[in-house]
């Protein structure tokens, strides 16, 4: 073999890599970033925030389709209640919609529980998820269900002018427009976020209430309201990610539970309140899992997160990029 | 104990000749069946089908009707040996420890002669072993794993289904046809039992049959969501087809990202088994691509026609694979339990097996003794185009591969490691 | 048995130097303690024999409640983990979301040993609460290095990993996705020569059969043995490091020492349950690993109300009632019995609407969550204990 050819191979294989790493964590980068800030702020634990996701899946369908539903809402005949308007209306009402959810949220369940114990707000929003869980599966029906492409967004990534050529000369030959669509919002939105959070006025005022909170009511700043923004920023970012993950992975009611699990290790190993800390994780389970397959080690992807988180949470109790001193 | 109190009666077949064993005699007037099936969860809109069958089934075992009056000759149309069959429903939610509950409080309470069910090989499994525990039989519905009547086969159980390892048997001759001989191909698999010896057989007789040379085999973890990774590595093989052996709600997923990662266009695309939830899910996704089905509505014959028929008439939509099988499943019984002239379990059993017949539309079928598994026919599908599916209708039946062609002996492939257990009268 | 009563001498013991208290104090008190201790071990022993006749076979009553024998033994097992699981969350302060490791641990185990070494009961039972203590110790030993939310995290993605390990790498030995199936007959008679569905003489009226006895039996230990151990110095620790964890160290007390030790007992209660459920069901299923099943315990401890031995299995039993007898209710018939009572009179049949059946799941999340609001420590045992100390303080006045 000439030795160009095995070096297309090796950047072919590193590339590749990259992308399914990088669309693998892109999802837990978005539930993960909007647990963490939401924790980090509000020292609030939210079980509820996968159910956020379903919210957004289904509300895009809605928004953006004409689905016919099953469950009681077709037996009361309003099983055909999608509105048609297209992907990219979601993309706007959607954030705002999940956001308002959030500020409710932030008022009348948390609140209310800041001064119980954290148990008792897992148990709370644990209680909430299930709920909602079962509110979708009466309302919408139990099968999954899943979210068209947006016709700019369809099929494969190699046919897509320029960047399709910068892909099959890296040598990926399979990954599909909207995978990339994934990446790239989830960079905007988390970069936004970022800045928020970093370099305004109302991101020092949350990020000092985060170091401490009476200090900063003692100085006569009022936190309720930054509160209620940053939990509809997080929930906003998770309903987000429920429309965008909605063309790549089927859902139905019982998915917000099945990937609330992996989001959370996401936050514990990244570090809570630190949407660095949240990226890198999220991009590393992606790579992990990603490298896994590759390399021929499929049966172990699973696992394989869950053992690195453990070895991870063992060095550092704090996460990777975590402030605070063990609890 | 049982819901419907009453005098115990040793009429048509009740204790008179033979000792009582798990819920047999029957107490009352009425033989009760339970039916148990997913009615919550992903799978419930498979579930509610298969109720309606099971719940045709038993109008036309007490008022006649269906296949009662053309197809099953045993079957009377006024009960089943002088006793009314009454029914109660369960709830497996697709989870085995519930299917277990649920199928105990039948046995335990409501007292049931038969139960019937199941949407996924966990559930099957799990109700078979109450079966064979409590000595009540269990009719499976649609389960399709090799272990069901391989290892974890039951004396108390019976099934009408075809399996995992008869699939690749079916589609390899049929694919060989369509896309010539000379193919190489990839496998992705759920890596569990099922998807294990999926891929096992497919690869044995893709190699076998078709003489097509497989490129690499690879297992997807239990739980994956995201198929990505491994979609982009069959991309990169220069396979020419790709088998995506996982079943259900995985299947859909798997195959729609196949669909949307652009390897529709430089694959074929496999998939084993359909069933209707997958294709709802899937879509456009199954449009042109293979795979098998329990039975569609399209296969014509005068009992598939009759019982597309019957199941319109009374709820105004076509059956699905596994109602056809629930409706079976249940006459079956019934029409052995005439045979034998008692409930009395383990002489149902001896009636059903080596029993031949050929009466639910799936051509001439022997349901084997040795594993308690029916030797029949395996319909080969392929998806319709998104425009053309309707309610009901997903797939068009290519080609129905003879039973002469599949299967194995009881000494072979999965039937060796089958110890079906006691009748519980030795 | 709600510890809110025995507030008061609790904290008098804690203080181990013990300077205060003369022998004759120490004696009365402890003649106190084992008198209740009696009493409520009795207490238990007459719910046991009594309730499986109530629910599965009185006249009117099971007819009503449409209850039958192996619920009432699945009640019982689920008891006597949620008692487990609450010694760790209601007396220690310690919420886990993974105890699905312990009761699917010890089912494994059990199941494991009973195919290829010995099908023994009681050996099943031995080998499943031993593999769940070793595993409990270790878990306890990474989880315990956070409090709060993570140890909940931390504990809930330990026992996520080991779904995953018995779902795959380990699938020869657990028989996956399909579960494992240990089959009735592998399982052997009680002491090799008593059938455990054999109906146990004389008291087969109450109990039915042996399983249920086996069952019933571990119940009463499980409760006398939580009682012990809750009202020794470990249990008055646990409690004040519940109350206060500061403090407790403070006061110079090894509290890591004490919560693994915590850890432990309650992970060991669980693994003991496993076993009986694998014994019962003659089947593990892999989803008795799953993190839904820590939601499930976590579920009936607060529903039955939180750090009382009598919630627990209260909970257990509502939880278990809802899933599976509500879940079947496609028909609801009201005063299905009064024809007994009044002559003549017509059972009511609501119409289909009505039906709570496709509900369960929505029933029991709002009772869990409106338990949380309001009762977030009794929970309904305490609420009845509540309304019952009323209607006594009403009757009998100031007590």
């Amino acid at each position: 073999m000439i030795p160009d050819a095995v070096a297309l191979q090796t950047t072919g294989a590193i590339a590749r890599l990259l992308i399914n790493g990088l669309q693998a964590g892109a999802i837990y980068i978005l539930l993960a970033v909007g647990l963490s800030i939401i924790l980090g702020t509000l020292k609030f634990v939210n079980f509820a925030h996968g159910a956020l996701y379903i919210i957004g899946a289904y509300l895009g369908l809605i928004i953006a389709q004409d689905p016919s539903f099953g469950g009681k809402l077709a037996e009361w005949g309003f099983g055909d209640i999608g509105l048609g308007f297209g992907y990219l209306a979601a993309l706007v009402v959607v954030p705002l919609v999940v956001f308002v959810i959030g500020v409710l949220m932030e008022r009348f369940v948390a609140r209310p529980f800041y001064d119980r114990p954290d148990t008792d707000q897992i148990l709370l929003t644990y209680g909430i998820a299930l709920i909602l869980t079962e509110l979708f599966r009466v309302l919408f029906g139990g099968a999954s269900r899943s979210i068209d492409q947006p016709p700019w967004a369809r099929g494969s990534a190699t046919g897509v002018p320029v960047l399709g050529d910068a892909l099959t000369a890296l040598g990926i030959n399979a990954v599909s427009t909207w995978r990339i669509v994934i990446i790239l919002l989830t960079a905007v939105l988390v970069g936004i976020v970022f800045v928020l959070i970093e370099y305004t006025d109302f991101g020092l005022t949350v990020r000092a209430g985060t170091v401490d909170a009476e200090m900063v009511e003692l100085l006569g700043v009022k936190l309720s309201r930054p509160y209620l923004v940053v939990f509809g920023i997080g929930a906003a970012l998770a309903g987000v990610a429920g429309l965008v993950g909605g063309p790549l992975v089927n859902f139905n009611p019982d998915y917000g539970a099945t990937i609330l699990v992996p989001a959370f290790l996401t936050v514990v190993v990244g570090g809570v309140g630190s949407i660095r800390g949240a990226v890198i994780a999220g991009l590393s389970f992606g790579l992990i899992q990603a490298g896994l397959v590759q390399f021929g080690f499929s049966e172990w992807a699973q696992v394989g997160i869950y053992a690195v988180a453990a070895v991870v949470l063992l060095v550092r109790p704090q996460g990777l990029l975590g402030q605070e001193v063990a609890a | 104990m049982a819901v419907v109190t009453g005098p115990a009666t040793g009429r048509g077949g009740g204790g008179g000749d033979y000792p009582s064993l798990g819920n047999f005699p029957i107490e009352g007037d009425a033989a009760v069946f339970g039916f148990n099936v997913p009615t919550t969860g992903p799978y419930s809109s498979e579930g509610e089908d298969e109720l309606r069958a099971y719940e045709l089934a038993a109008k036309h075992l007490n008022e006649g009707g269906g296949w009662v009056d053309s197809q099953f000759d045993d079957l009377s149309g006024d009960g089943v040996l002088d006793y009314q069959i009454d029914y109660v429903e369960g709830d497996t939610a697709t989870d085995p420890s519930q299917a277990t509950n649920s199928a105990n409080q039948m046995v335990d309470r409501d007292g049931v002669i038969m139960f019937s069910g199941g949407s996924s090989s966990a559930t099957a499994i799990a109700q078979q072993q109450v079966a064979q525990d409590s000595k009540v039989l269990y009719m499976c519905c649609l389960t399709h794993s090799n272990e069901t009547t391989g290892v974890e086969c039951r004396r108390y159980g019976f099934r009408e289904m075809f399996n995992a390892y008869t699939t690749g048997q079916a589609l390899a001759p049929v694919v060989a046809e369509e896309y010539g001989e000379d193919n190489s191909f990839y496998q992705l698999y759920a890596d569990y039992s099922w998807g294990q010896t999926q891929q096992e057989s497919m690869n044995q007789f893709l190699t076998e049959i078709a003489g097509w040379e497989q490129v690499d085999s690879v297992p997807t973890p239990l739980g994956t969501d995201d198929y990505s990774s491994f979609l982009s590595e069959a991309a990169n093989s220069g396979a020419d087809v790709l088998i995506l052996n996982h079943y259900g709600l995985d299947g859909a997923t798997s195959l729609q990202q196949a669909v949307d990662a652009g390897l529709k266009d430089s694959m074929t695309l496999l998939v084993p088994l359909y069933n209707r939830p997958m294709a709802e899910a899937a879509g456009d996704a199954i449009s042109g691509v293979f795979g098998t089905a329990a039975w569609d509505s399209q296969i014509d014959n005068e009992a598939s026609n009759q019982f597309t028929e019957v199941f319109q008439e009374e709820y105004d939509r076509i059956p699905s694979g596994p109602a056809q099988l629930a409706y079976a499943q249940t006459l079956q019984y019934a029409a052995a339990v005439e045979r034998a002239g008692t409930f009395y379990p383990p002489e149902v059993i001896r009636q059903l097996e080596d029993y031949e017949y050929d009466n639910i539309g799936m051509g001439a079928e022997t349901m084997r003794a040795c594993d308690h598994q029916a030797i029949r026919d395996v319909p080969v599908v392929r998806g319709l185009p998104g425009e053309e599916q309707e309610q009901g209708s997903y797939f068009e039946i290519v080609n129905v591969t003879s039973r002469d062609d599949l299967w194995y002996g009881c000494d072979e492939g999965p039937a060796a490691e089958c110890e079906l257990g006691p009748y519980g009268d030795e | 048995m709600s510890d809110e009563t025995r507030r008061a001498d609790d904290t008098g013991t804690v203080d181990e130097t013990g300077t205060g208290l003369a022998g004759g104090d120490l004696l009365t008190r402890w003649r106190s303690v084992k008198e209740r201790e009696s009493f409520v071990i009795l207490g238990t022993v007459v719910a046991v024999l009594l309730f499986p006749y109530l629910f599965a076979r009185a006249p009117v009553v099971s007819e009503i409640l449409q209850g039958y024998q192996s619920l009432a033994e699945l009640m019982l097992i689920w008891g006597i983990f949620v008692i487990g699981f609450d010694l760790l969350h209601g007396y220690t302060g310690l919420l886990s979301f993974g105890h699905a490791a312990f009761w699917g641990g010890g089912a494994y185990a059990a199941g494991v040993f009973a195919i290829h070494v010995s099908g023994s009961p009681i050996a099943m039972i031995l080998v499943g609460t031993t593999f769940a203590v070793l595993l409990a110790w270790v878990l306890g030993f990474l989880s315990l290095r956070r409090g709060g939310i993570y140890f909940a995290i931390l504990t809930l993605a330990f026992a996520q990993m080991l779904f995953y390990v018995a779902l795959q790498p380990l699938s020869n030995l657990t028989g996956g996705d399909n579960g494992l199936g240990i089959g009735g007959s592998t399982i052997e008679p009680l002491l090799g020569f008593i059938p455990l569905d054999a109906g146990v003489p004389v008291i087969t009226m109450f109990v039915d059969t042996w399983m249920y006895m086996l069952i019933g039996i571990a119940m009463v230990v499980t409760v006398a043995f939580a009682y012990r151990v809750l009202n020794s110095p470990y249990g008055m620790v646990f409690r004040a490091i519940r109350e206060n964890e500061q403090r407790a160290e403070f006061v110079g007390l090894n509290v890591w020492r004490y919560k693994l030790m915590s850890f432990v007992l309650s992970g060991a209660i669980a693994g003991l349950a496993g076993s009986l459920f694998a014994i019962q069901q003659a089947r593990v299923p892999v989803e008795s690993l799953f993190w839904t099943t820590s939601g499930e315990v976590v579920i009936m401890s607060v529903i039955g109300g939180v750090g009382s031995l009598f919630g627990g299995p209260i909970g257990a039993a509502l939880y278990l009632y809802i899933s599976n007898i509500v879940q079947g209710m496609s028909e609801v018939v009201l005063f299905t019995q009064i024809d007994k009572l009044f002559p003549g009179a017509q059972a009511v049949v609501l119409p289909e609407w009505a039906s709570p059946a496709p509900y369960w799941h929505l029933i029991l999340g709002l009772l869990f969550v409106l338990v949380v609001v309001f009762i977030p420590r009794g929970g309904i045992w305490g609420g009845l204990q509540s309304i019952g100390s009323r209607i006594g303080s009403r009757f009998g006045g100031d007590r």
